[in-house]
């Protein structure tokens, strides 16, 4: 089932907006001309994962260098700081711990999201 | 009761007399430590520790024909190596291995010298068996580097051993690095020995000091966790990854309960260390060994073989006497204590793992006394 959750004009930049998607609450993110949808529910301890820090991967190419990786956006849970990258929603520290995503589209100006079934 | 070979990771060697070391010191340095007139010699150990009630040794390891428990070879040799089938004795030092905890950086650094060079002429010599620890003054880091390099085509000098913190700083912080880079160009695993606290600054006891030797006995694995866990945040591991690591006498039961925690705590924090490419408890299982003694003793014995298989420990303990200790763990007693199947693994097999020997190498003990010995 495919959900119109508004137009792309809605959506401010680096942003998580929370919207209805059927019986599920959503995070959509836009970030730059990407757009993300995350079930706003941590798998750790159902926390509201959307409504987190979003930014670019930290990475450290050694010990005590600091790179943001602006291409991955990353969400952290407000209750734990768990991480998740948000192509797949997987955890940065084990790939398969994941919080839902769903596919996203858009379409004519509008952003339209894939209720059930997962993006990958 | 296990009858195989053993490799014991942790025996302290100890000098009957100053006149011992001094004999290895420079010209310089055995007149600054001589030269001083009715007062007798500049003190080479640190000497501020608590007093055990019952002293520091076993009553029966005293030798015969007097002199400090290990400090004689014979005495040693009947009663350890000749108890059991030793392949091989990993020696580290009595009071002097408190080095590190001299006030004075460069004098340090010369005992340190002087120390492993004693090591090797009194007592890798009289036994293929005996293996030296190099003590460094991690003082000066870049000394203390130099120190592991002079030792690296000797191979009878097995490990870098730390034990005092001069800095006050976890071990695993940048200002130990050079130890750390010497310590895996040549090969050597760095060990890592507790009871520092109440020798030297700072105090091996979080949340403040103690008063008596039983307190700091209980608490010696506070100072190891803290730098087991400052190894792996400041990512050693990764900038050396062909660095190994043993922690010796800090005990055990305790790892898993910090690894789960460490694990925990990294999938919030990780962007505070973001150079950490893998969970904390995986470096810990590629990088890292564990003495033995002492074991921790649970009434029912299974809980700590339960604790310790949580973590597949039984892959990574190596076996440590503490001979000639007061608290020393006999072979006997262990083998009853742990399941018959780790036995192999933790008497001989792990630690042929962890300082890169290959059994069949490991000579029998009919064999391995020196022909000058």
């Amino acid at each position: 089932m495919r959900v119109d959750v508004g137009p792309v004009s809605d959506f401010e930049d680096h942003r998580v907006r929370i919207v209805n998607a059927g019986d599920l609450e959503v995070g959509v993110l836009r970030w730059r001309d990407r757009f993300f949808a995350i079930h706003n529910r941590c798998p750790h301890q159902k926390g509201p994962v959307c409504l987190g820090i979003v930014s670019g991967r930290l990475g450290g190419a050694a010990p005590g260098s600091m790179e943001v990786d602006e291409e991955t956006p990353v969400l952290a849970c407000p209750w734990h700081g768990w991480e998740f990258e948000l192509e797949r929603g997987r955890a940065l520290w084990d790939k398969s711990y994941a919080v839902k995503v769903l596919p996203v589209s858009i379409e004519s100006g509008r952003v339209l999201l894939e209720v059930g079934r997962s993006r990958d | 009761m296990y009858s195989g070979p053993v490799i014991d990771c942790d025996v302290h060697h100890a000098r009957n007399t100053d006149a011992e070391l001094i004999e290895y010191l420079s010209p310089g340095w055995r007149q600054y430590v001589t030269d001083r007139g009715p007062a007798g010699n500049v003190p080479l150990a640190v000497q501020d520790g608590l007093p055990n009630p019952h002293g520091f040794m076993r009553a029966d390891t005293y030798p015969k024909g007097g002199g400090e428990p290990g400090s004689d070879y014979a005495t040693m040799r009947d009663q350890l190596l000749a108890a059991s089938d030793v392949r091989r004795v990993i020696l580290t030092f009595g009071d002097d291995s408190h080095v590190a905890g001299h006030h004075n950086p460069y004098f340090a650094s010369e005992l340190a010298r002087a120390m492993n060079d004693w090591s090797v002429e009194r007592w890798l010599s009289q036994d293929r068996r005996l293996l030296s620890s190099i003590m460094v003054g991690s003082q000066l880091p870049d000394v203390a580097a130099a120190e592991v390099r002079r030792h690296a085509e000797n191979p009878g000098m097995v490990q870098v051993m730390l034990v005092d913190n001069p800095f006050n700083r976890g071990f695993g912080h940048p200002v130990f690095h050079p130890i750390y880079a010497a310590a895996e160009e040549t090969g050597r695993p760095v060990a890592i020995h507790g009871g520092a606290g109440g020798w030297a600054n700072p105090p091996s006891t979080g949340g403040g000091s103690v008063s008596t030797y039983f307190e700091t006995h209980v608490l010696w694995p506070q100072a190891i966790q803290t730098h087991l866990v400052s190894f792996i945040a400041h990512g050693v591991f990764e900038k050396y990854p062909r660095l190994r690591v043993v922690l010796v006498e800090g005990g055990s039961a305790w790892i898993p309960s910090l690894l789960w925690r460490f694990d925990t705590e990294y999938k919030g924090l990780r962007r505070e260390v973001p150079w950490l490419k893998r969970l904390p408890s995986e470096y810990f299982a590629s990088h890292v060994w564990v003495t033995t003694q002492p074991l921790e003793i649970s009434p029912q014995k299974e809980n700590v073989v339960e604790l310790l298989r949580s973590m597949s420990l039984e892959d990574r303990l190596v076996y440590s006497s503490d001979y000639p200790h007061w608290d020393a763990d006999e072979i006997d007693y262990l083998s009853t204590r742990l399941p018959s199947d780790w036995h192999r693994r933790i008497f001989f097999e792990n630690a042929c793992r962890l300082y890169g020997w290959k059994e069949e190498d490991l000579a029998p003990p009919r064999e391995a006394v020196r022909e000058s010995a």
